[in-house]
């Protein structure tokens, strides 16, 4: 598959089958993360990877916003010991690697066939104490995966001379 | 009495659970999230109903409307709206003849 048919077929989807993510195709998934760019190259990240059934479903229980039965949850969190190694602008610069880091597991996820969606809406604490995460390290995001029972129609874009600025703001980039 | 580990593991609990922890997401959520997780407890609702064989094809049928439309809030807040007011339309619609 194009990189740009890619990126441009990942859709949120929050359906999906009852169907294992075979092993292999996890492996790909989690190395295409840890291969995101990272601010210093500080790699301030940490993922639980969930696949034990009844433990998604305890996570479903206080995740208001993680829908359908996914097959494979993996929790980003910021390992906040290791984002001070950045100053001021380490904690910030976590989560935009983390993003990064989830962006590229969604992309080779849909490459494989497999769908995706970013979840914030989830209680920190009762996720902390149900995953066993320690004191200094705050989960941000949870991505679900699974395979889709179908693939959601695209949202509209805001088009590229609207959002795209050349050389100065304001002025717009024309295609 | 029913014992506490089969509480916990009941769709109630479930229910319970989603509405004690989007009470504290919707302190920091966007605004149309708080009317998101209401419909969607009541769909949940509704399928603890089914579950129990007490849902008649008519309350289905709301359950079904707002799994089908309650994604529109994260794409056009016009469409949830209208959505909502859809729902409500036909819960009416409901109570009006068979209530």
């Amino acid at each position: 598959m194009d990189l740009m048919e890619i990126i441009k077929g990942r859709r949120a989807t929050r359906r999906y089958e009852d169907k294992e993510i075979p092993k292999e195709d996890i492996k790909k998934i989690l190395e295409a993360g840890i291969w995101a760019p990272s601010g210093s190259n500080l790699q301030s990240w940490e993922f639980v990877v969930v696949l034990d059934k009844e433990l998604i479903e305890k996570i479903k229980m206080i995740s208001p916003g993680l829908f359908g039965n996914p097959a494979m949850l993996v929790v980003g969190c910021i390992n906040v010991e290791r984002a001070k190694k950045g100053g001021k602008i380490g904690y910030p610069m976590a989560m935009m690697d983390v993003s990064m880091a989830f962006q590229n597991m969604m992309l080779m996820a849909y490459s494989l066939g497999i769908g995706s969606c970013p979840v914030l809406s989830f209680n920190k604490i009762a996720l902390k104490e149900l995953l066993e995460i320690p004191e200094h390290v705050d989960p941000i995001l949870i991505v679900t995966f699974g395979y889709p029972k179908f693939w959601p129609k695209p949202p509209r874009r805001r088009p590229i001379k609207e959002v795209m600025h050349l050389d100065k703001f304001g002025r717009p980039f024309e295609e | 009495m029913t014992s506490l580990e089969d509480l916990l593991k009941s769709d109630e609990f479930k229910l319970l659970s989603f509405l004690i922890t989007s009470a504290r997401g919707c302190v920091d959520e966007p605004q149309l999230y708080g009317p998101l997780r209401l419909v969607d407890a009541a769909a949940r609702l509704i399928t603890i109903w089914e579950k129990e064989g007490k849902a008649p094809p008519e309350i289905l049928k709301l359950r079904d409307l707002i799994e089908e439309k309650e994604y529109s809030v994260m794409y056009s807040e016009e469409e949830f709206i209208q959505f909502l007011d859809e729902l409500s339309k036909e819960l009416a619609k409901l109570i009006k003849e068979k209530a």
